[in-house]
Formats: C-alpha cells, structure tokens, sequence
C-alpha cells in the first residue's frame, strides 16, 4: 500500500531507467504479440519510453492530451501500486470491432461510427483490453517472480486528460512525482493506433529494483 | 495557517488568444480593476475528469481566481509544494489571495465544476470526495456557491470569463460549449 511519505525528490540511475524500460519492453512485446496472433496482421511497436515527471505534467507526454479517445484502465489485484491504462483512438477501435466480427462470421452489420456501437461491442473492446493488459503483467510476473493478476478492465470514451484524472489522483497523494512507461503501437495493414501505459507507483520502485538486484534508496 | 504555505503553482503564462490554460494543482488570479478591458484573459481547462475546477470570484471588485483541483484533503504535517493540488487548502489560500488583491469577503462567490466519475470503479470516488470537501470548506468560510456542474459519468471542459464572469461547459460527448446558467 502507499505510505505516508512525501518523497521531496527522485533521481534515477541510467541503470535503473533501463531495467524500468525493460519492464516496460517486456510486457508491452508480449502483450503485442497476442494483439497481433489475434489478428493476424503485423503491429508495429516504438521504442518503450520512460518518463519521470511531476504529476501535472502527465497529460503534457501525450501527442494531443485534449483528444476523445478509448481508455482501458486496468488495476492489479492485491497490488494497488501498478496499473495499466492503454488508449486506442476511436477509428482503431471501430476497425477492430468490424475485424473481429468478420473472424466470427457473426451476422452484426458494419460499424462505421461510434455511436453504433452497443454493449456487445463495449465487451468486445474489454476483452481486447483484458488481452493485452493480462499479458502484459503475467509477462511482469514472470520476469519478477511475483504474482499479478489484472483486474476486469474498465472501458470509457472521453477526454485523454479526464481519464488520466483519476489515475494520477491515485498517485499523487503523496508524491508530487510520477512515472509512466509507454509504448505505442500501429498496425501495418490495418488502421490500428494505440498506447499502452505502465504506471507503477514510487513505492513500488524499491521493491523492483531489490529483486534486479539493483540498490536503490528512495529519498523518502 | 494559511500565511505560512507559500502560494505556488501560480500561472501567469496568456497565451496568443488571451487565454489561461491551468494545470494540475495550480491556480491563478486575475485583477481587472485597474485594466483596460482587453487584457482580462480567459482561463480554461480542457480534459477535466475527477478534478474540480474552483472559481471564486467578487464581481464588485473585479477580482477572480480559479484553481484545478485534484484531491480532496492533505497530509498533515508535510511539506506541501502545490497547495492547490488539494481541496481544503486551495480554497483557503484562493480566497486568502482574493482578499489580499482586493475583493471583499462578503462578495466572494463560488462557482464549482467537474467532479465525474469516468471510469466506473467502486473505489474511484475521487470526484465526489472533491465536490463534498470543497462544499464543507466553502461553507466553513460563507461562501455561496452560485452555480455548480458536478459530478456525472462524463468529463468536461471549462472557460472561465474574466471580463463578465461567465462560465461555458462542454461535456466530451457534446460538441459545443453551453453557457452555465
């Protein structure tokens, strides 16, 4: 859980970035991986990158924090300092629907805007978040050791920034700091744009950092 | 208490189209008194979910002030670098700082918006805990709330008119900005 500790100040090692990029590699290549197995194309990953920010400044590393996107938010059971949240734009998710009902040969008609959209939908877009989110941290888990199991995912359209409201109030009780290791991805054939977001919290660090093997003493 | 947090996350910053846009946790004040009426800047907050955005204003004296709050209560006994970051305190010191530039405490009054609940998670109830503490503040010091926009599943976006003192809210799922009545 969070302790009542206000951290004053956060530096990082190179070292550490890295191992926390890892993390990040790691889970978001498996994770992509299953997204791309499920639809048979190809998707492109960028780099993973990390960022070590004040809390107002989150929305700021999105490319257009103002934009109405799909957000996917995912908790970690027993483990409140790690969550996942992935946004996908709103043409990525139509695209997907219409793919995914085409492999079922189901008799839906085409979706073309967001406003056809319906509840089988909305639980078709929690499962595509529900696969990624899951195989990212049993890929963590793996990696570490420790056991992490993903909540069921929970789906909104709005505003990047508002999803990111809540998040970043669960973080930023007592810490003016946060981090938040991304990767986007892009489909090759098909339209597909997202991002998918590692946010552990900084009392989280100390613990992943000892099982690396790495020292590292928070300045708490 | 209050003469004793240092007031940061102040933002100044108009940009080009004489607007404010205010993070996170910080705030700003705007004194028209003494301008022309050209220089009094909108100030704006475009993706606000569980946050509330305070305005208090006194349109006797010109004076207004708006701050983006994200939680509901601080820490005691911590070193705290953005006080508006939380409800009890950024009320406090808004006011504090309305005084001090020249409104009068009887005229101040308090327009709140935001507060949703987007995700819809048992335990995310952030929003609420904000509408409820700001409310209890506001009425520790007297202060009416004149109009308000809270809570709901949606998030919202917000100009705040300093000249005539006017709010406009959009709703994401909308696609124009509506005068709050």
């Amino acid at each position: 859980m969070v302790k009542n500790k206000q951290i004053k100040d956060l530096k990082l090692t190179p070292e550490q970035i890295d191992v926390l990029k890892e993390f990040g590699n790691i889970g978001s290549g498996n994770a992509i991986t299953a997204l791309s197995d499920l639809l048979n194309d190809t998707v492109n990953v960028s780099l993973t990158a990390l960022n070590l920010c004040a809390f107002w400044k989150i929305p700021d590393l999105f490319e257009d924090p103002n934009i109405e996107v799909f957000g996917i938010y995912t908790e970690i059971l027993d483990n409140p300092d790690l969550s996942i949240i992935q946004f996908f734009t709103k043409e990525s998710i139509i695209n997907l629907i219409n793919i995914l009902n085409e492999f079922n040969n189901s008799n839906s008609s085409e979706i073309k805007n967001i406003r056809d959209l319906n509840e089988f939908s909305y639980s078709i877009i929690s499962e595509i978040g529900n696969l990624l989110a899951g195989h990212y941290a049993s890929a963590l888990a793996d990696l570490l050791s420790i056991k992490l199991v993903p909540s069921v995912p929970k789906v909104a359209l709005d505003n990047l920034t508002a999803m990111l409201n809540g998040v970043i109030a669960k973080y930023s009780q007592f810490a003016d700091y946060s981090i938040i290791i991304d990767t986007k991805l892009q489909g090759k054939a098909i339209n597909l744009n997202g991002i998918i977001c590692l946010l552990p919290s900084i009392n989280i660090l100390n613990k992943l950092f000892k099982i690396v093997n790495l020292k590292f003493n928070l300045n708490l | 208490m209050v003469n004793k947090i240092k007031s940061y996350g102040k933002i100044d910053e108009i940009d080009r189209n004489g607007e404010i846009f205010l993070p996170i946790g910080h705030y700003t004040l705007i004194n028209c008194k003494n301008k022309p009426n050209n220089t009094n800047p909108k100030i704006s907050i475009y993706g606000l979910g569980s946050c509330i955005a305070l305005i208090l204003f006194d349109c006797k004296n010109k004076v207004s002030g708006m701050s983006h709050i994200l939680l509901p209560k601080a820490q005691k006994n911590k070193k705290i670098e953005y006080p508006h970051k939380y409800a009890d305190l950024s009320v406090k010191l808004l006011v504090h700082e309305l005084v001090k530039h020249g409104a009068m405490k009887e005229n101040i009054k308090g327009i709140i918006i935001g507060g949703s609940k987007i995700f819809d998670l048992d335990e995310n109830f952030m929003g609420i805990d904000n509408i409820q503490a700001i409310k209890l503040e506001l009425a520790k010091l007297n202060i009416n709330i004149l109009k308000e926009h809270v809570g709901g599943k949606e998030g919202r976006a917000v100009i705040f008119d300093t000249k005539n003192f006017t709010v406009l809210v959009k709703l994401t799922s909308e696609t124009s900005f509506t005068r709050l009545q």
